[in-house]
């Protein structure tokens, strides 16, 4: 499941297709300092090194000038080599997206803090498509070797025909007209002058006269055109059906990739999640990327959230944003308050009351009912919730005193940390959207407690979770 | 490829075709207008199956002519890219063969012609392999790929190739 073929088949379609295609205009002077042949070599070269890539990013980083990139981006884009996505974000999105890069790519990380202004600025994303790199290199390679056997043997081709005396040129569509019944050829519309077939354009070099020598002489230089490419294309056509029975790496929409990406790097926070039970019952649908844990996030919740969150994300394919760093530094600890929104967000699936939600989410689940009644409910049902979970807990601090301190100490540490970020994330896409509403962040008494709970009562909770289940399914 | 489509158009019906067989001289006079006629769009209308309807006819200023929108069925015949048709060749000259299906003129050029086949000019000039089984005149019937079509307002014509599996001559009149 490596990423590697794929990156050398794009390095090799790169090479072999679009070494010297050039972005400029025709109206542009050809000089030497403007002659950008090789860009699309480049820009592809620095794509396989990449996932989504902002593409001022890009730009920076390959020292182009964005327009220059651009121009070469769109051109890509419409070879069907890579998708693009444009959207209108304020600073904190582009900052989510930084983050997201900072956990998978080698793209530098760049958070900046300070500036929290709405100002709205559209920012482009592109990424290569492996899926589609893989067809649309087949396809040209089908058309390359069609239109020269076709032309070998004569097939599908449109007779042309010229006058030698004023050189105008007919094809067969026209033969209707051309003829002539006093003698049985075509005569020119314009001099009357008799027309002589002309042999084909990909040889039309040699003379007009269409006898038997030229034809073969024609015939020669096809076989030998399709043997070079053959030949040329050669490593292509291996790396091509190396490829051939690879699953193949997607990235998903940019959204589902940012979700992703901020999973793996929760993920690597807290890895104790790897061999949680409740993983593996709960994948995404997407191909995971190799550097992706995606299975990881849904363990970061503890007790009965985890299960709806997860359920919803997965039938969204996209469940959380990443977690800025910034947040993750604030506050180690949660209010069993908070944490009880979060589940009864994540149950009513309306993100509405507690307006936690990331702004994925909230899109994805049709968030158009941000009422108040609503608002209510949650908070109503949040609280019956949130007095099941004290009492699990409650047994769940029994069952884990005995275990050694330490470990839970750590397991507190990274869990925390990592429920801290979502939250984050959260109260974030909440300051974009709902105003009114303060995020919760407070009570630190009982962080242990609850890590205790996220981590050992898994099974226990579990039942839980079933029954809460059932709760969102009514209301939904 | 034929189609059967329903058609509209405006007839123009003098006044001395009035009276209580007005609906048989429309009908009559549409035939006589519309079959057989070509447009770039529908291809060739073959022939008139029935009327749909009759519209409210609508006396012209000045003249006596009543204008009747008239919506009619009728089989039309269109050629594309790739069809097979098979053909009655019409002429043949060092260029190639003209030939006809139908209504629609069909020009095969001799490098779409099987290589195998010479040119012999002559009182009947043909197209022969060199063993002269097959033979291709003037009559000949012969099955072709249309490989290209020019669509004009008023007027399609095809080139077409015999030079592919299963094409060429089907029935040869001289062996008849």
């Amino acid at each position: 499941m490596s990423i590697e073929p794929f990156n050398r088949l794009v390095k090799l379609a790169a090479r072999a297709f679009y070494d010297d295609i050039t972005t400029k205009g025709d109206n542009q002077p050809k000089t030497g300092r403007s002659d950008n042949r090789g860009i699309a070599v480049v820009v592809l070269d620095a794509l396989t090194r990449r996932q989504w890539v902002r593409e001022e990013d890009l730009a920076k980083n390959l020292k182009l000038h964005s327009k220059q990139l651009r121009r070469t981006l769109r051109f890509l884009e419409e070879e069907k080599l890579i998708t693009r996505d444009h959207r209108r974000e304020t600073a904190k999105g582009a900052k989510i997206f930084s983050a997201a890069v900072a956990a998978t790519a080698d793209g530098p990380h760049h958070s900046k803090e300070g500036d929290e202004k709405i100002k709205m600025h559209t920012h482009s994303y592109c990424s290569l498509d492996y899926a589609q790199v893989y067809d649309v290199v087949r396809y040209r390679m089908h058309r390359m070797k069609k239109k020269l056997k076709d032309e070998l043997e004569d097939k599908n081709t449109v007779q042309e025909y010229i006058c030698p005396n004023c050189s105008r040129r007919y094809t067969a569509l026209d033969a209707l007209r051309l003829i002539s019944f006093e003698d049985e050829y075509f005569h020119c519309e314009n001099c009357n002058g008799e027309l002589v077939a002309e042999s084909d354009k990909l040889a039309a070099v040699q003379g007009v006269d269409g006898d038997d020598n030229v034809r073969k002489r024609r015939h020669e230089k096809l076989k030998d055109m399709l043997q070079k490419m053959e030949a040329q294309l050669k490593p292509l056509v291996e790396q091509l059906s190396r490829v051939k029975d690879l699953p193949v790496p997607e990235f998903g929409t940019l959204l589902a990739w940012e979700a992703r990406a901020s999973a793996a790097a929760r993920g690597i926070n807290g890895d104790l999640n790897g061999n949680d039970p409740s993983k593996s019952s709960q994948g995404y649908g997407g191909t995971p990327m190799p550097f992706v844990g995606e299975t990881k996030v849904e363990v970061a919740f503890s007790g009965a959230e985890g299960t709806g969150v997860d359920a919803k994300s997965e039938s969204e394919n996209t469940s959380l944003k990443v977690l800025p760093p910034w947040m993750i530094k604030k506050g180690m600890n949660l209010t069993k308050e908070q944490r009880g929104e979060v589940k009864d967000e994540s149950k009513t699936d309306a993100g509405s009351a507690s307006a936690q939600f990331s702004d994925d989410k909230k899109s994805l689940a049709n968030d158009d009912d941000k009422t108040n009644i609503q608002d209510e409910y949650v908070k109503a049902y949040y609280a019956a919730i949130l007095k099941k979970q004290q009492e699990l807990e409650e047994a769940a601090k029994g069952q884990q005193e005995l275990s050694s301190t330490e470990v839970t100490e750590s397991v507190a540490n990274t869990n925390s940390s990592r429920q801290v970020g979502m939250k984050a994330k959260r109260e974030e896409d909440e300051d974009d959207d709902i105003e009114w509403e303060e995020a919760p962040i407070g009570g630190n008494a009982n962080e242990n407690y609850k890590v205790d709970l996220n981590v050992e009562a898994s099974a226990l909770v579990e039942e839980e979770e079933e029954e809460d289940d059932d709760v969102d399914w009514e209301e939904g | 490829m034929f189609f059967h489509i329903v058609l509209e158009r405006n007839m123009q019906l003098h006044p001395r075709h009035f009276g209580r067989n007005l609906r048989e001289n429309l009908v009559s006079k549409l035939m006589k207008d519309v079959e057989g006629t070509c447009s770039g769009r529908h291809g060739f209308v073959v022939a008139i199956t029935g009327i749909e309807n009759i519209g409210k006819g609508l006396i012209r200023d000045g003249t006596g002519f009543v204008t009747f929108p008239v919506k009619y069925q009728c089989v039309v015949f269109r050629p594309f890219k790739g069809e097979i048709l098979e053909a009655v060749v019409t002429m043949v000259n060092k260029m190639g063969f003209f030939a006809e299906a139908g209504p629609v003129q069909i020009f095969v050029s001799n490098h779409l012609i099987p290589d195998d086949m010479e040119f012999q000019s002559g009182d009947v000039p043909n197209y022969t392999t060199s063993d002269g089984s097959v033979k291709i005149q003037k009559d000949s019937e012969v099955r072709l790929k249309i490989i290209g079509t020019r669509v004009d307002a008023t007027e399609i014509f095809c080139i077409g190739t015999i030079k592919d599996d299963f094409l060429g001559v089907i029935n040869d009149p001289s062996a008849a």
